[in-house]
């Protein structure tokens, strides 16, 4: 089966600072791919690479095994490419509905929007996807939700997008334990509808818990890239905490 | 960080996640939320008043007019706002200017920009407008007028938009520019209406009708056309995105740029449009004057006035119109009372202030 979505050679530089290095992998159809790796080792960047919001200084792209000539953000929300950055993923001053809406507004043929569909549409989201709680109503302000709330609405707003391929950069680090439940499960299910995600996070269980596969980085390389019957948590937290070297010492001390 | 990576081998890590930027930062805004101490409150509860919009400032507005009318009727003579001649001659001219022009400015302001040249753009404007008039004759003058606001403005914009200098510097830097082609196209006497200014222009732009005039109309007509762009079509919620956190916008799509362009663009057609009305009402206009540079602050005081953000991101059409009427009410109570006409522009200066003071409180939020 062809890959959904092919990165070869994927370096980034910022400054004299190579960010990413080189970095090659694919990600199947139908399935759940967590990205893995200490803080700085480049997850986030490879994120917005993969998104789009930022350009790699070299490496090639591809999408159904069709090349990508010219990455940007337009050509990944046409493939259906759908991404919630860890950082500033809403507009804080914005109602629930419209950050949900943004970019994507229903609207008449003049472009005025249809506010109480919106609405309604939202509150169906909000109540079907991640169970939110303390959310009274879709016209609050994100402002005014906590850190966990917002983030599930980021979440919630990515799913209900849902096309082919989602990409969450730490996502349960502000949710509480019942919602990430809840998102893990939904994974899976998004996974049986064929869309396939990418789940950056720290968690090596919850990644454990749901991913297919899993690619761990470190400083700007991809030093393991396995499937999860191929590897145990052990070997993921050596590579995540101790990088190459990890890795050599788990399978010597294994064997 | 290191002494947990170091520790992690004895597989805390798996036990729960590290603390990374994200939990790091969330818990820091969670923190500010339930923050227990007086400073934490007050910034908390200041953040939540001006996310409500324009409340606060139309009550000000209606207990500032009630306490007009009523001085206006204890004493007609000393205190005359309900005379005609008040109302038609003074309130009807100046506020539906100052809140054209205050919408403009708010709506580039709600995008995260400043235009600077605003003065600069009417002089320039209306001069265009009257010399087309003179000229061409009335319908083409005004296309004219409109359509020089409009490429000023956009100039403007498209050096701020793709060299990224702060439009600040950009938009000030380019308002001598624009001052100079005044004097460029016309010399240094005034453009002046004289034959051109017939009954079907003083009855679009300044029409005496007892105790409103033509202006009042326009507004009417311009506050609800930006109430419905604003805030109910799409691209007037790509504003607010855009203003608001430009990443996430751009990460949705939406191109950041062409939206501040857009922006300029309605800010350049409202100065266009507001400059008709200042050259119909004054019939002439001075090259490189300086007259209509306080306009400028004074649109940004009427658009900060009324809860748009020096941030981005935030403002009402109902609450900059409400803005410009209450910063041209104190200026006409002060005018009636015959205090010094300076005091109102002390007045806007300190609320712009008070408005930065206000915007830095709320930074950390919004950021
Ligand atoms: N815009 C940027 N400019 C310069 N350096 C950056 C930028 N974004 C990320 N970096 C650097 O790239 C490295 C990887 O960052 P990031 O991708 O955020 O890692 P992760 O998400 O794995 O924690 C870090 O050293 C970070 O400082
Ligand atoms: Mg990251």
């Amino acid at each position: 089966m062809s890959a959904l979505y092919r990165l070869t050679g994927v370096t980034k530089k910022y400054g004299p600072n190579t960010v990413l290095d080189d970095v090659s992998f694919e990600i199947g159809k139908s399935e759940v791919v967590g990205l893995l790796g200490d803080n700085g080792a480049g997850k986030s960047t490879l994120v917005k690479i993969m998104s789009g919001v930022v350009q790699a200084n070299e490496g090639e792209f591809h999408w159904d095994d069709a090349p990508i000539e010219r990455m940007n953000r337009d050509v990944t929300e046409r493939l259906g490419v759908e991404t919630i950055f860890q950082d500033s993923a809403l507009v804080p001053f914005m109602t629930i509905t419209r950050n949900i809406f943004m970019g994507r507004e229903i609207t008449n043929r003049l472009g005025f929007m249809k506010m109480k569909q919106m609405d309604a549409i939202t509150a169906d989201v909000l109540d079907s996807v991640v169970t939110i709680e303390g959310i009274k109503s879709p016209k609050q302000l994100v402002a005014s939700l906590s850190g966990g709330q917002a983030q599930a609405v980021a979440i919630a707003r990515a799913v209900h997008f849902k096309r082919s391929l989602l990409i969450l950069d730490e996502p349960t680090s502000a949710l509480a334990v019942r919602a990430t439940e809840a998102l893990l499960n939904y994974l899976t299910h998004l996974k049986s509808e064929g869309v396939s995600s990418v789940l950056v996070t720290h968690n090596l269980h919850h990644a454990y818990q749901v991913c297919d596969r899993h690619i761990v980085m470190n400083h700007g390389r991809k030093i393991l890239d396995v499937r999860r019957e191929d590897t145990t948590v052990e070997e993921l937290t050596a590579a995540v905490v101790e990088g190459a070297e990890g890795i050599r010492r788990y399978r010597e001390g294994r064997f | 960080m290191t002494d947990r990576r170091s520790t992690g081998a004895d597989a805390p890590i798996i036990e729960a996640p590290l603390a990374t930027e994200a939990i790091t930062t969330q818990r820091r805004m969670s923190d500010a939320r339930q923050s227990t101490n007086f400073g934490g409150r007050l910034k908390h509860e200041l953040q939540f008043i001006r996310g409500r919009g324009a409340l606060e400032i139309t009550i000000v507005f209606v207990v500032l007019l009630v306490g007009y009318v009523i001085a206006s009727l204890v004493s007609p003579t000393s205190f005359a706002f309900l005379n005609p001649n008040n109302l038609s001659g003074v309130i009807s001219q100046a506020v539906p200017v100052l809140a054209i022009l205050g919408l403009a400015a708010g709506i580039l302001m709600i995008a995260g920009e400043f235009d600077l040249s605003l003065g600069a753009n009417i002089t320039l404007s209306a001069i265009v407008f009257i010399k087309t008039a003179e000229g061409v004759g009335l319908w083409a003058a005004i296309a004219a007028g409109v359509l020089c606001g409009v490429l000023v403005a956009l100039v403007n914009g498209a050096i701020v938009v793709y060299t990224r200098i702060p439009s600040f510097i950009a938009t000030l830097g380019m308002s001598f520019f624009w001052m100079g082609a005044g004097i460029f196209i016309n010399g240094t006497t005034p453009a002046t209406l004289t034959t051109s200014r017939d009954e079907t222009m003083v009855f679009l732009f300044a029409q005496d009708f007892g105790f409103f005039r033509s202006q009042i109309v326009w507004l009417i007509v311009i506050g609800v056309l930006a109430w419905f762009f604003v805030h109910r079509h799409r691209l007037g919620n790509h504003l607010f995105a855009v203003g608001g956190n430009p990443a996430a916008a751009e990460a949705i799509s939406i191109n950041p740029k062409r939206v501040k362009l857009m922006s300029f663009a309605i800010f350049g057609g409202l100065v266009g449009f507001a400059s008709i009305l200042i050259a119909v009402r004054t019939s002439s206009m001075q090259p490189g004057g300086s007259a209509t540079e306080d306009f400028t602050l004074f649109a940004i005081a009427a658009a900060v006035v009324g809860g748009t953000s020096l941030l981005g991101g935030r403002g009402t059409v109902l609450g900059i119109i409400i803005g410009a009427a209450l910063i041209e009410l104190i200026r006409n109570g002060l005018l009636l009372a015959k205090a010094p006409g300076f005091y109102i522009t002390l007045f806007v200066g300190v609320t712009i202030v008070i408005a930065a003071i206000f915007n830095k409180l709320m930074e950390g939020k919004a950021r």
